[in-house]
């Protein structure tokens, strides 16, 4: 059914989105990460109209297709980078901006919501009687949070994290809609190249399993390593 | 040494405390009982400010707050001078038994490494957990729990114990380990307060005797005075009721 030759030849042109890819989705999960971060802790703070505005953006960002924020990324961040370069006296041609870099905008914009739950949910389950302790002995908030709350809330946050390092990987996959090669894309050019399209597509699961494979090992043993209090 | 004026509290519109006045002398073993929800826990956490109340004023020594214009220098300042111990524990579950006693000696009083460990292990000792030093909370049972909060507490040299209910999460075989510890840190001399609904442990360790109802001191005295010859009806009825459970 396979072509050996063919085989080998479509895996060694996929494999070198990889390293391109891999580097993408990692960009995305630390802004994103970040970005979820704060708007968790806003909310769980409740900061009053940052509250409010995390909530609209949220709705706006879980609700709308992906496909359709990479889309208005491309068309729409260009100008305003401009605009926003030119009003700080800065001549740059928003259109030179990599279409990598507006498809990783639009990815960490929408996983970021994301984010901003499951770093909530992890906040949420830290038991705060832990915090009274803490803050009876004299503990600031910072204190507080730096040695009893962080090192738990990370922790329960792990499993959840790894899902979004997977989320992140397929949905880098719609950059093909903005000529972003990614794992999906070069598959998609090299059988466009020689009509083995099966082959393709096949080798670019087994590619992705083998990622999910090892983020999910990776994610599990960091869990257990720093979980050691259960 | 402590005194608590006017102390009024509420959540939502729930009254809980209405004007509880209390004073402390160094030395004393207050225990504070009463019926459930009448705040006896609340009127501890307001020490501390773990709770706002809405009104009122606490001297603490030379130090005086009122609670409508508490300002953070002063609340530091009465909580590095006093230590809870918790009904539901509140250990860290994060670190091990010697590094809950020692963070905050290294964390909050900027003690070394090394005598923040000394202290520490003195405090295990005297609570009889040496041997459960690198143990997690995970791998203990409820009473070794509550002796780390009680060496925790201990650890800071508070002026002012405050012990809220610390037997009444435990199984009944639990309990008089935690009682042991905890008449020998009374009997050591430290002030303490303790809410509690252990009425003969009470009576056996305090030189005074608090009884809260609907949110204000009913009565106060000693031992003698509320359990042997109650004046006020409702701590009759009260005792009556407990002793009868028990």
């Amino acid at each position: 059914m396979f072509e050996a030759d063919i085989l080998l030849e479509d895996i060694r042109e996929i494999l070198s989105a990889v390293p391109f890819t891999l580097f993408m989705a990692l960009v995305t999960f630390v802004f994103s990460t970040i970005i979820g971060s704060l708007f968790a802790l806003a909310e769980y703070r409740n900061i009053p109209i940052l509250r409010e505005l995390i909530f609209v953006y949220k709705v706006a960002f879980k609700g709308i297709p992906l496909v359709i924020v990479i889309f208005l990324g491309y068309y729409g961040l260009p100008p305003t980078i401009q605009f926003l370069a030119s009003l700080i006296g800065i001549n740059f041609n928003g259109h030179h901006t990599p279409n990598w870099v507006l498809l990783v905008i639009g990815v960490t914009a929408c996983i970021a919501a994301f984010q901003a739950e499951v770093i909530k949910g992890a906040l949420n389950s830290f038991d705060n009687g832990q915090a009274d302790a803490a803050r009876s002995l004299g503990y600031t908030n910072g204190q507080l949070f730096r040695r009893v709350m962080f090192p738990q809330v990370v922790i329960a946050a792990i499993p959840d994290l790894t899902n979004s390092i997977m989320v992140i990987m397929k949905a880098l996959s719609l950059g093909f809609a903005i000529e972003v090669v990614d794992i999906f894309a070069q598959s998609q050019l090299t059988a466009a190249l020689n009509f083995y399209y099966l082959e393709a597509f096949v080798i670019a699961v087994v590619i992705y399993m083998i990622i999910a494979f090892l983020v999910t090992t990776a994610a599990d043993r960091l869990e257990r390593s720093l979980r050691v209090w259960t | 040494m402590l005194e608590l004026k006017n102390i009024k509290l509420s959540y939502g519109n729930t009254q809980v405390l209405n004007g509880v006045d209390l004073s402390v002398n160094r030395g004393d073993v207050v225990s504070i009982i009463g019926p459930s929800g009448t705040g006896k826990t609340t009127l501890l956490k307001c020490i501390n400010y773990l709770v706002k109340p809405s009104s009122g004023t606490i001297a603490f020594d030379q130090l005086h707050m009122d609670y409508a214009q508490a300002d953070k220098k002063a609340i530091q300042a009465i909580r590095l001078r006093t230590a809870m111990v918790f009904q539901q524990f509140n250990v860290f579950k994060n670190m091990t038994v010697l590094q809950n006693v020692m963070d905050p000696l290294v964390v909050v009083q900027r003690k070394s490494q090394d005598e923040a460990r000394e202290i520490a292990l003195r405090e295990l000792d005297r609570v009889g957990l040496s041997a459960k030093r690198d143990s997690y909370p995970s791998q203990l049972s409820g009473g070794q729990l509550q002796r780390t909060g009680i060496a925790r507490a201990l650890a800071v040299r508070p002026d002012v114990m405050l012990f809220d209910e610390p037997t009444s999460s435990l199984d009944p075989e639990l309990v008089s380990e935690v009682l042991k510890v905890i008449k020998d840190v009374t009997s050591s001399g430290i002030t303490s307060l303790l809410v509690t609904h252990e009425m003969q442990f009470a009576k056996n360790i305090s030189n005074r005797i608090v009884f809260m109802d609907q949110g204000v001191v009913a009565a106060d005295g000693s031992p003698a005075e509320i359990f042997d010859a109650p004046a006020n009806p409702r701590l009759a009825q009260f005792l009556q009721t407990e002793l009868a459970f028990h």
